[in-house]
């Protein structure tokens, strides 16, 4: 709801609402405190960049971005762009094959950088399919059945197709539609100084989701949209091909999903891990299920998803429990 | 020697005015250009009648309701781009007048919080807000699509606003 208010607002300020638009925004100013509080809040930072008597000291400083935290409580429980606000975040690492489960508690100063990945936001990439095949090189959206399409108001936006098994193999199930990237972790990681660092690093996967009517909707049981992010110590090629049990080899991961309704608001949603392990690789896959197993393959139609954001969030060494079963 | 003395003064207090009033005006007008011609329609309309300021009262406060009826005007005549109802600007502007902790906030936090973003999007910012560059000549130079440029000012003006939110939280706690 806010997302989608949000979006609003800002395309006002920047002259490109339509008459529809600026009506309907109009309609819930006057109607609704909140949106209100929410317009005012924009339009003065709008106004006040425009200010050119603001002493802004637009001085070249390090990347990073001083968070405060919320203790106790997970970053994925905040909407984006809220994360990094949200401050802290525990990144969650599960041990994968039942090994066990660890968790960080929030502490009083996070700094958070966005790491900009390969066509996070679509705007760069072709109209058209994405390729159909699990990816090998890093900065590329590939996976199950989707393309990139260009809206109304000129958005790109990547349009989930069908569901599908990436790796082709006829006795797997074809349950979700996932487009999947790799990102090199190595040179974040030296930038980083992880190794020698007292630091606690996490990264955090978010993206914008959006689910419009469709004529398969009645095919569906309990579609739900969803996040993953994997951090693998290997080569690219071998994260492919041993795919999907190449998940066993993964040293952490995140995950998060919504079950959106058709026509229901924008939503983002988040999801982090901890980056203090000897991962090269990331591999973040967005997704959208049709919500059971199936061997074949399914129509989604309505299914969107924009704005893929990793976030690398650097906290002080936290406690961090581990909890074996 | 009046006459100068009075333009004199009424140079002074417009210039102290001026950053607050276009700040007004652009909640209500978005689009830069547009504010800053009612701000010297304003101007020339403040000039006109300011034998009959009273020096007592702020010169912003009298000074403000000279932009809205400029606003008001210049609206009615230009229709270029979608507007805000008559309501919600006027709403908007109430609440405005009534409520400028968020004003005062950003006076205090919006260097801070400018540090806090990339070189990269301080530069956009610069291109977009201070050299008043068009989008379409930031995509072209910046290797990016407009959508792209659009994406990226949006996601800036958003994350600025929640660090002066934060910052302000801070300070109330």
């Amino acid at each position: 709801m806010k997302d989608s208010l949000d979006e609003l607002i800002q395309k006002h300020l920047d002259g490109r609402t339509s008459t529809e638009e600026a009506e309907s925004l109009s309609t819930r100013i006057v109607a609704d405190k909140d949106v209100r509080s929410r317009y005012l809040q924009a339009a003065q930072i709008h106004g006040a960049l425009a200010d050119e008597t603001l002493p802004l000291e637009m001085v070249a400083e390090p990347e990073t971005m001083v968070v405060e935290s919320e203790p106790q409580k997970v970053a994925w429980q905040f909407a984006w762009p809220r994360q990094i606000a949200a401050g802290l975040v525990a990144g969650i690492i599960v041990g994968l094959l039942g090994v066990g489960m660890a968790w960080a508690i929030g502490t009083p100063k996070a700094e958070a950088q966005v790491f900009d990945i390969a066509h996070g936001d679509f705007e760069s990439m072709a109209e058209g399919p994405t390729p159909t095949q699990f990816p090998v090189r890093f900065g590329e959206w590939s996976g199950n059945p989707a393309e990139v399409v260009k809206e109304a108001n000129g958005n790109k936006i990547l349009k989930f197709v069908r569901t599908a098994n990436v790796k082709g193999d006829s006795d797997g199930f074809a349950s979700n539609c996932s487009v999947f990237q790799l990102v090199d972790l190595s040179a974040l990681r030296r930038q980083l100084k992880v190794e020698q660092s007292e630091a606690q690093y996490s990264l955090q996967l978010s993206a914008r989701f959006r689910r419009d009517p469709a004529p398969s909707d009645a095919e569906l049981h309990k579609p739900k949209a969803s996040l993953r992010i994997f951090l693998f110590n290997a080569e690219p090629e071998s994260i492919g091909e041993a795919w999907p049990r190449a998940v066993q080899m993964a040293e952490a991961l995140g995950k998060k999903s919504i079950k959106p309704e058709p026509g229901d608001d924008v939503a983002t949603i988040s999801t982090s891990c901890i980056l203090d392990s000897d991962a090269t690789v990331a591999l973040i896959a967005v997704a959208a299920s049709a919500g059971f197993n199936s061997k074949t393959s399914i129509p989604l139609g309505g299914y969107f998803v924009d704005d893929v954001q990793l976030t690398v969030i650097k906290n002080p060494k936290l406690p961090v429990q581990v909890v074996s079963r | 020697m009046d006459h100068q003395n009075n333009h004199e003064r009424f140079t002074r207090l417009l210039l102290e005015a001026e950053p607050l009033m276009l700040r007004s005006i652009l909640v209500v007008v978005p689009n830069r250009a547009d504010a800053r011609e009612i701000m010297q329609e304003t101007a020339v309309a403040l000039w006109r009648q300011f034998a009959s300021y009273d020096s007592k009262r702020p010169f912003v406060n009298w000074a403000m309701g000279f932009s809205r009826i400029e606003t008001r005007r210049f609206l009615a005549r230009q229709k270029r781009r979608a507007q805000l109802s008559e309501q919600a600007m006027e709403i908007l502007e109430r609440e405005l007048e009534g409520d400028t902790s968020f004003a005062e906030a950003i006076e205090r936090h919006l260097a801070t919080c400018m540090q806090k973003l990339t070189e990269k999007q301080r530069g956009l910012i610069q291109g977009y807000y201070h050299e008043n560059r068009d989008v379409d000549w930031l995509a072209q130079h910046g290797g990016r699509t407009v959508e792209a440029v659009y994406k990226a000012i949006q996601r800036i003006r958003r994350d600025l606003q929640e660090c002066i939110e934060r910052q302000l939280k801070k300070e109330l706690s």
